[in-house]
């Protein structure tokens, strides 16, 4: 049979009414529809019940748009917590007159500062983790080295934590540039891989202001991030590996960052 | 940043249209556009759509329709068609204002899931595996959902001397 004697399916009568057919059928479905009548009365219908719709809704993307649908005019910061509210206040109260405004890059945000964090991670992981020479800037094998210059650069001794019982073995790390708007400083990235080489990456930079206690764990694309912050640092871990696996490894990392003479008031 | 702005701005008098449609309602139509551009601005760095935006902003609007919908389960009063329907400015040529009327009435007797698929078919233009996708259903669920949603508006709509179908083999 070929394809223009097909008989004709109501998914193919519906995908004909709305204009959706693949050219080869839709001759087909037409000299259909004008032979059978009951294809015609079915097409006929659903044709009156679309420009129904059309003629109903239609006119409404004509109306003028309302301020309050302007992105433009929409580009505040989402509503700040009373918590960060009651913060700016006591910076705006404590500060007062000539420095009053300075309260302002607290309130005025425009969006967490753990969103610009946890993207930076996610992106910093999908431009390293996929490069074979150049994973890294120092490789395990100086550690030592390594952990001192990104501690130093960070300004927070950090220890590169200890995943081998989760089948991770250092790569190495990398220092990079800050975020513009943050006062985090710059990042420091550790990266780990499994035998397989599945890679897993621990980005740390210095405290943000109002971001100590602060957990987040989300899913960007095929990336698993889990984020959290205490009073000394903000960290992020970043991996494919299923979240069933990747939680207990950034568990261990929380604990042996903030385990150390500068942990927070993380409990 | 301003591009995307400009982006979604463009899309907003479909996102109106669309919402308008889904809930016969103008305010709340409105309400939920804002809550979708909110979202939006508040999402594109973390969540930034790698294709383009419309189907996004199309799939943040219906997971913020499902969510409402699932606070107020209880259904709005019945609905004051008159004045809500755009008063044609241009005398539609074909069905008569009591058939619009009907058929407005018919829309919003129809399953949410139903109005939903349809209305992103018949009124936004989207393709068949576009609109699939942005619901997340597969195809065959989606086309089910259009057949179903078809032969219910007949059903509701149906008036006294025309011709009664029976489903196509």
């Amino acid at each position: 049979m070929s394809r223009s004697t097909l008989p004709v399916t109501e998914a193919e009568l519906m995908a004909y009414v709305d204009g959706q057919l693949s050219p080869e059928r839709r001759a087909a479905v037409e000299a259909a529809v004008a032979d059978t009548p009951l294809l015609g009365a079915h097409a006929a219908l659903w044709r009156q019940q679309n420009d129904a719709i059309a003629t109903l809704y239609g006119p409404v993307a004509n109306e003028p748009v309302p301020g309050r649908l302007v992105p433009h005019r929409m580009r505040r910061p989402a509503a700040p917590s009373w918590a960060r509210l009651a913060a700016a206040a006591l910076v705006l109260l404590a500060l007062g007159g000539a420095f009053g405004w300075t309260g302002r890059d607290i309130v005025g945000e425009d969006e967490p500062a753990r969103e610009v964090l946890i993207e930076a991670a996610v992106n910093a992981h999908r431009v390293y983790s996929a490069e074979n020479r150049h994973a890294v800037e120092v490789a395990a094998a100086e550690q030592d080295h390594l952990v001192t210059w990104l501690s130093n650069r960070i300004a927070r001794p950090i220890d590169a934590p200890d995943l081998t019982a989760f089948g991770l073995e250092l790569v190495g790390g990398r220092l990079l540039p800050a975020d513009v708007d943050l006062e985090a400083g710059p990042a420091a990235q550790l990266m780990y891989q499994t035998a397989d080489g599945q890679r897993v990456t621990v980005y740390v930079t210095g405290s943000v202001p109002g971001e100590a206690g602060a957990n987040e764990t989300i899913m960007l694309g095929q990336d698993q991030a889990f984020y959290w912050a205490n009073e000394a640092i903000t960290c992020t871990v970043v991996g494919q590996l299923p979240p069933q696996t990747l939680e207990p490894v950034a568990r261990a990392v929380f604990e042996q960052l903030t385990d150390g003479p500068y942990r927070g008031n993380q409990g | 940043m301003p591009e995307f702005l400009d982006e979604i701005e463009a899309c907003v008098p479909a996102l109106r249209r669309y919402a308008r449609a889904l809930t016969h309602n103008v305010d709340r139509a409105d309400d939920l556009v804002q809550d979708c551009i909110e979202r939006a601005l508040r999402k594109h760095r973390l969540f930034r759509p790698r294709g383009p935006l419309r189907p996004w902003l199309f799939k943040i609007l219906l997971n913020l329709f499902r969510n409402q919908h699932r606070h107020d389960k209880r259904h709005a009063p019945p609905l004051p068609l008159e004045g809500l329907i755009a008063e044609p400015a241009q005398p539609a040529p074909q069905p008569g204002r009591l058939a619009l009327a009907e058929m407005a009435r018919a829309l919003q007797q129809l399953p949410d899931d139903q109005r939903a698929a349809l209305l992103l078919i018949v009124l936004e233009g989207f393709s068949y595996s576009e609109a699939a996708e942005l619901l997340g259903v597969p195809m065959g669920t989606l086309m089910s959902r259009l057949a179903r949603a078809r032969a219910a508006l007949r059903v509701l709509t149906d008036t006294p001397g025309e011709p009664r179908l029976r489903s196509v083999k």
